[in-house]
């Protein structure tokens, strides 16, 4: 009897052990928390060239009812390689990612940054605005 | 039964083991150096660069009883170029950190065709250390070189001491070349010298650089531009004729050389750097160059990377640059 019930246990450990956890569904795709905040803008922006110092000639305009970013850059800039920098509110991302240099020298069409919330349920396109002075 | 005695003679058996301490090595003293020897030391970091030196300080020493310091000599596998010695003087610092000198030798004479510096010792010493300062030749460029430190002392006996190999860098420096605006103001990496507008015509495809200076916009102000580069770059500027090559620039800023800072600061630009920036897609132009900050170059034809840094400005349009040049 004893017997039995050693081989019995030691089938249930071993089929247990087969068995995986189920996988956290609390993070995004990219491996984010997602959180209860809803709040969706863009607090600050920078824009800074290949030497890593800024070619902005004035504070950026953030209006994050019309959803635009106006940037006045310095003459002379190469916009073809350039970093912006975004700062979001809390637990927000932004797609697209931002991963290097940027080619923003089509100042004709106005690249689209979209603010994705902590909740990842409200979506906020942004339009960025840049203007030589 | 067997079994329980088996696990208490282990269990004993464990105890004790951990009741063992490990004994104390005994400290030995030293024995004192009875023969002639020598050690030796790089003094200088960074690249080795073509027409700068290469600083080491050699130590070497023979107890009274056994004789005295004869002569030192260096061999390098490559000679050294002008200006390569080893010093007649040894050093010592002074309360102040001031280097006083105290001279120990001749001064040093090149031997065996300028592959060997050599001091004799004038003065009765014992222990010595002695400087060598070896200028890196152009010929050494992309190669290695090495050295052997040798010691004669009166009872006959030798020693010597190996360094290196070391690697040569392939760059060229030039340093402290000083640009104006409307005179000065046409730059050659090729020849890594500022030319005027009638000798930049008479080498019009060695021109790779405009430097100008612009207090309008103020954004403008020091600037480094090709000469195809767009024209509200090159304002009111009348290029000498043939002059139309498009050199690509990228600005950087916070990367003040060693060599180029004329020896402030502690970061170095080394072959690897000049290799690997990526110059993709950069633009023909930089403007808005202050003092500490740099550009990296790329010639039209892509012969040769370059960097140069700013090391000073002036507001009336003029400025000192010095760079270093790689062949691709």
């Amino acid at each position: 009897m004893t017997i039995y019930f050693k081989i019995i246990l030691a089938v249930l450990l071993l089929t247990s052990s087969f068995f995986s956890c189920e996988k956290d569904s609390f993070v995004d795709e990219d491996g984010l928390l997602i959180t209860f905040r809803s709040e969706c803008f863009v607090s600050n922006f920078e824009l800074l060239g290949a030497d890593f110092v800024t070619v902005r000639a004035a504070p950026a305009i953030i209006d994050t009812v019309a959803q635009t970013i106006d940037v006045l850059v310095l003459f002379g800039t190469d916009l073809k390689n350039v970093y912006p920098q975004f700062t979001l509110a809390t637990d927000c991302k932004l797609d697209p990612k931002i991963t290097g240099k940027m080619d923003l020298s089509n100042l004709s069409d106005s690249k689209i940054f979209t603010v994705v919330s902590g909740n990842r349920l409200v979506r906020k396109p942004y339009k960025l605005i840049i203007k030589y002075q | 039964m067997l079994y329980r005695n088996f696990n208490f003679f282990f269990l004993v058996w464990v105890l004790l083991t951990s009741l063992t301490a490990c004994q104390e090595e005994e400290y030995i003293l030293p024995e004192p150096i009875s023969q002639l020897t020598n050690d030796c030391l790089k003094r200088t970091i960074g690249p080795s660069i073509a027409s700068l030196p290469i600083e080491f300080a050699y130590a070497m020493a023979i107890p009274k009883s056994q004789g005295k310091l004869v002569s030192a000599q260096v061999e390098a596998s490559i000679p050294g170029g002008t200006g390569t010695y080893l010093e007649h003087r040894s050093y010592y610092t002074n309360s102040g950190g001031v280097d006083i000198p105290v001279t120990v030798g001749s001064p040093s004479t090149a031997v065996d065709n300028g592959k060997s510096s050599k001091v004799t010792f004038t003065v009765d010493t014992n222990a010595v250390t002695l400087r060598y300062y070896y200028i890196v030749p152009d010929e050494a460029k992309g190669q290695t070189v090495s050295f052997t430190f040798s010691v004669n002392s009166s009872d006959g006996k030798t020693a010597s001491y190996k360094m290196g190999p070391y690697n040569i860098s392939k760059m060229s420096i030039k340093k402290n070349l000083t640009v104006s605006n409307g005179t000065n103001a046409f730059i050659s990496i090729e020849d890594m010298a500022i030319y005027n507008a009638t000798s930049a015509a008479a080498i019009p495809d060695k021109v790779d650089l405009v430097y100008l200076y612009r207090a309008s916009p103020a954004s403008f102000t020091h600037a480094l531009v090709s000469p195809s580069a767009d024209a509200a770059y090159l304002p009111s500027v009348t290029l000498p004729t043939g002059l139309k090559k498009s050199t690509k620039l990228r600005k950087v800023f916070g990367l003040q050389d060693r060599n180029l800072a004329n020896l402030q600061f502690g970061i170095y630009v080394d072959d690897i750097d000049l290799t690997s920036v990526d110059m993709t897609d950069m633009p023909n132009y930089a403007i808005g160059l202050r003092a500490e900050a740099g550009v990296w170059v790329e010639t039209a034809d892509k012969k040769y990377r370059a960097y140069i840094y700013i090391n000073s400005v002036n507001a009336t349009g003029s400025a000192v640059l010095s760079m270093l040049r790689y062949t691709l």
